[in-house]
């Protein structure tokens, strides 16, 4: 195997929390609100549907190949060309995505705090953290998450101090219009919420695989009370106007006000969200690297951290000539480019990989027991 | 535009300076992978230089999946 560290099931809990919430944070709420209205608290909730069924299936075709990962058990289950044909897929959409993720990070920072900083200094600054953290390896980087997805996960406390701001006729009524608003805003968490699909390049590293499944239910869950609490946040404070801001959690840290002296909370939030996304940035750039060289059968991962560092770099000022650009298509296509890969390329390994199963049983019947 | 040409290669020679001397005499697949993902890097920076327009992996994408697309706008 080429990874020889190991992980807990709860550090890959704590690794898939941000995966998921870093940069819903800053999308979520506000195209949410778009489509769902007041009912946008709702939508994570139906989104998470989509979340657990890509943990199940994962889970499944880890119970099938419990020591390989979805590049390499591709090919045991359609055989080897197509298998290296859906891995290529697999490890372009990694590569496309953690250059968005960067752009996201870079787009952000930039927006928020160094106006007149060149992107490639923010962008490339956390490149190279985040190529360290993969050249030293799964420990570390479980470690990593260890330290600080805890602090990243202690954000919403901070919304207690904006409890006097709150407006609570703004939820109600609440599914004005029946199910059909929130269900349609599910579109967009959903998207995100099947990114907890890259566990299936985690579950063959863990300590407890047994645990594997629960910690996976429950950091689901943790990322649907996430989500539900930055959006009812988001809609009792600016009511359906939430969706003329760019970033509205930080604006929403912005109105922390206590006593007019404890104020600008959200240089603090920042930096503990930088946090989050130096988790997301690793863990999709670690197994982006790792299924390369699980793709090419290398012996090492090492060599080759820091070419695909480069070439995310590269991806991440490609993928978008502006900010526009760039949110629409995390509006309108990545909740549907998402999940077809990560939900759908495997529901359909996993369909295959029973149906061929049943098929051996019947053609050569197993021995019955006495 | 003939430096930041100038800068990618120089970056690019020290990544192949720091990393090659790491790898052992018996890795030849592992350093046939670097090389070949080094030169796409080189190769795709200098080419965003002189096209910084070129149509990429989003355009791509959002091309295959318009179609669903439209369905939420």
């Amino acid at each position: 195997m080429i990874e020889k560290g190991k992980i807990s099931a709860f550090q890959m809990a704590l690794m898939i929390e941000p995966t998921v919430v870093a940069t819903a944070v800053l999308v979520v709420p506000s195209v949410t609100a778009k489509v769902a209205g007041r009912d946008m608290w709702i939508s994570p909730i139906f989104g998470s549907l989509v979340g657990f069924f890509s943990l199940f299936i994962v889970y499944q075709l880890h119970k099938h190949f419990p020591e390989k990962s979805i590049i390499q058990y591709s090919g045991d289950i359609i055989g080897r060309i197509p298998g290296k044909i859906i891995g290529l897929i697999y490890l372009f959409f990694l590569l496309h995505s953690s250059g968005i993720i960067t752009r996201e990070y870079a787009d952000f920072i930039i927006a928020a705090f160094l106006p007149r900083t060149p992107m490639f200094v923010v962008m490339g600054g956390m490149i190279l953290v985040c190529a360290f953290t993969v050249l030293s390896g799964l420990e570390v980087l479980g470690r990593a998450a260890q330290v600080f997805v805890p602090i990243f996960m202690s954000t919403p406390l901070l919304f207690i101090l904006l409890i006097p701001d709150l407006k609570l006729e703004n939820i109600v009524p609440i599914m004005e219009h029946g199910m059909m608003p929130s269900i349609l805003g599910a579109v967009i968490p959903q998207g995100w919420l099947s990114e907890v699909s890259l566990i299936s390049m985690f579950l063959p590293f863990l300590k407890d695989r047994e645990k594997g499944g629960k910690w996976g239910i429950i950091s689901v869950i943790v990322i649907i009370l996430h989500l539900v609490i930055i959006n009812i946040v988001c809609l009792l404070l600016y009511g359906e106007s939430v969706t003329s801001y760019a970033f509205p959690v930080l604006t929403a840290f912005r109105y922390i006000s206590v006593a007019t002296f404890f104020e600008h909370l959200e240089a603090v939030v920042v930096i503990i969200w930088v946090m989050g996304a130096f988790i997301k940035i690793s863990v999709f750039y670690y197994v982006l690297v790792l299924g390369t060289a699980q793709w090419l059968n290398l012996s090492d991962y090492r060599p080759i951290v820091f070419p695909i560092g480069f070439l995310v770099c590269l991806v991440c000022i490609w993928a978008a000539a502006n900010g526009q650009e760039l949110g629409r298509f995390l509006r309108t296509i990545s909740p549907f480019y998402i999940p077809s890969i990560m939900t759908f390329i495997p529901m359909l390994l996993l369909l295959i990989a029973i149906i061929k199963k049943k098929m051996r049983n019947k053609r050569q019947p197993v021995p019955t027991n006495p | 535009m003939i430096w930041t040409v100038f800068a990618i290669t120089v970056g690019v020679v020290l990544l192949i300076l720091f990393e090659w001397p790491k790898m052992k005499q018996n890795q030849k697949k592992e350093k046939a992978a670097f090389v070949t993902l080094t030169a796409m890097g080189w190769l795709l920076a200098i080419l965003l230089v002189f096209f910084p327009d070129m149509p990429g992996p989003t355009q791509m994408i959002e091309k295959l999946f318009k179609p669903l697309g439209k369905l939420i706008e």
